[in-house]
């Protein structure tokens, strides 16, 4: 093998849709019909997603080359082939939907400009290219497969008690589509400010800054215990005359639910890593995407790949259980996809290897565990005392940390635990609960400074 | 199936058990780092529990987590008085009080105090 390099971004170029100047932003705006954005909601009330999320990532280009909210045919074709209409891979529906009796009072057409608002104020732009009709029922079933059309990694049908399908599910039913553009950009709060490296800058830190030729993506949503970081520090040994140059975490944030590590101590836990020497800074860093995870296993981890590639990663680790909630997918849904395609999904070949699709190269990774004959965490292809395994647990952790016992080094390092305890004396509580929920639907990641649009 | 539940043991609640016959029973993990007593649960009384509490769950190797703190204190403590581990039917007839000071730990922990 020769050496890599990194790769474009995917389909050919970064999208970026963020108006800086405020005078152009103000006459992008003016005479614009209001809209001010919504969160999704479960039957019970709870907000479960929020489009504002989406509109952020896609005009930052996480998602490249998606622009905006998708118009009936780019939706089809992505619940069809998990491909745009350009024919690049995209595995998810992007959609700013309506409610019947918002649509009526907006009453807008083709052709019109919406103002989308965000907590009060001016956020982004778009020009209206189609309204169309969507029954949420049956996007949520398409977007995720069934047992019967997807029999390959599909094992049960999805239904209410999984998050992902229920943000489809709970969507409206009119689908505004056209193309967003930012023109009051977001000012994270902290810490999140620390950790904001969108795409075209991250690309820039990783060639200039970090110097990085090859660099490998690790996906969380977690607060990392050493079996984390085993994976992070395994999987960087492939690469490709040596090991990968860089780790670049990549946290999804987005709504959470309780019993959930809040996402400040998510952050500064993996900061952690790197700021107390168990990975150098040199080799390791931490950003994050906004996205309301919707679990889809193999189909999260295409957009997982799409995310990472944008951002200049040549890799992307994938362990077992990839983005998965319950036992709706197999285990090895995204290893299957990853290492010889999912047809019935649209890939007769791996994501990488099929005409327009993913150029960031996968590493498929087993398990880990400590074991007391090896007297190490030891990687379960290397580890012939299986019946000795001591796994790690998510929860058998999270349970020694509400009782209030400091977690053996061995299995989550002390200066991630304090970043637990630090959020723990801000929330008064060590994980997500109601009024971290509530505080989070309220003020969301971010601020907006007013805005006055000129009337038209 | 028999289910467990995983009782971890720090200093103090070592020294309580000194010197009785559960000392024998502490497992070692991760090379001795941590120390645990592991109650068996019978499937009827685990899916008691389960039903108990809502976020308590099963997890892959078998044992019963995310119980509240309150549940493992009280279960500590009945360990502790009757200086064994048959006590899960001990524990049960204490759930009332347990679930009204698990309901409090749904809004508040007190942080350990460390810097
Ligand atoms: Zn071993």
């Amino acid at each position: 093998m020769g050496k890599l390099r990194m790769p474009p971004p995917h389909g050919g170029e970064l999208v970026y849709r963020v108006i800086e100047k405020k005078d152009y932003a103000e006459s992008m705006a003016a005479g614009a019909i209001e809209f001010e954005l919504k969160a999704t909601t479960d039957p019970k009330g709870v907000p479960i997603r929020h489009v504002y999320r989406e509109i952020v990532s896609v005009c930052y280009g996480f998602f490249s080359p998606v622009e905006g909210s998708m118009t009936q045919n780019e939706l089809e074709s992505v619940l069809n082939e998990r491909r745009l209409e350009s024919g690049w891979v995209f595995p998810y529906p992007i959609l700013l939907d309506v409610s019947d009796e918002d649509l009526k009072a907006l009453d807008v057409k083709e052709g019109d400009r919406l103002l989308l608002k965000l907590k009060g104020q001016p956020f982004a732009v778009m020009d209206v290219e189609e309204i169309y009709k969507i029954d949420p029922k049956d996007v949520a079933t398409r977007t995720f497969g069934t047992p019967e059309k997807n029999p390959e990694v599909v094992r049960q049908p999805f239904d209410e008690k999984h998050p992902g399908w229920m943000i489809y599910r709970c969507m409206n039913p009119n689908v505004i589509a056209g193309k967003w553009t930012i023109i009051n950009p977001p000012k994270f709060r902290e810490p999140y400010d620390r950790f904001w490296l969108p795409p075209a800058e991250c690309r820039t830190v990783i060639k200039h800054v970090k110097k990085w030729r090859t660099c490998i993506a690790h996906q969380t949503r977690n607060v990392p215990h050493t079996g984390h970081e085993m994976l992070m520090k395994c999987a960087a040994y492939t690469g490709d005359i040596e090991p990968c140059h860089g780790i670049l975490v990549n946290a999804i944030i987005g709504a959470k639910r309780r019993g959930d590590y809040p996402n400040e101590a998510i952050l500064e836990g993996h900061e952690a890593v790197n700021k107390y020497g168990y990975i150098k800074p040199s080799r390791h860093m931490v950003t994050f995407t906004l996205w309301d995870m919707r679990y889809g296993n193999p189909i999260e981890s295409l957009l997982h790949g799409i995310i990472r590639q944008n951002m200049g990663c040549t890799h992307h680790m994938f362990g077992r259980d990839h983005a998965a909630v319950g036992e709706y997918y197999d285990k090895y849904a995204t290893q299957i996809l990853w290492s010889e395609g999912i047809p019935s999904f649209g890939f007769e070949a791996p994501p990488n290897e099929v005409d327009k699709g993913l150029k960031i190269i996968p590493q498929n990774m087993a398990e880990f565990w400590y074991c007391p004959v090896c007297g190490e965490i030891a990687y379960s292809e290397n580890c012939g005392h299986v019946d000795k395994k001591q796994k790690f647990s998510g929860s058998f952790l999270r349970g020694m940390v509400a009782e209030g016992v400091m977690p053996p080094k061995v299995v989550m390092r002390p200066e991630v635990y304090k970043a637990i305890v630090k959020w723990w004396k801000v929330f008064g509580y060590p994980f997500v609960n109601n009024r971290y929920l509530e505080n989070l639907n309220k003020n969301l990641e971010i601020d907006l400074e007013p805005m006055e649009i000129p009337k038209a | 199936m028999p289910h467990y539940i995983g009782v971890i043991l720090d200093e103090s609640r070592l020294a309580q058990i000194k010197g009785t016959p559960l000392e024998e029973k502490v497992q070692d993990l991760f090379g001795g780092q941590l120390k645990m007593l592991v109650v068996e649960v019978p499937e009827d009384k685990a899916q008691q529990i389960l039903k108990a509490f809502d976020r308590a769950r099963i997890d892959s190797r078998g044992f019963l987590e995310d119980l509240p703190v309150a549940f493992k204190r009280a279960l500590f403590e009945e360990i502790a008085k009757a200086k064994s581990l048959d006590v899960i039917d001990k524990v049960l007839e204490r759930l009332p009080e347990i679930q009204e000071a698990a309901k409090k730990e749904d809004e508040y922990i007190p942080p350990p105090e460390i810097e």
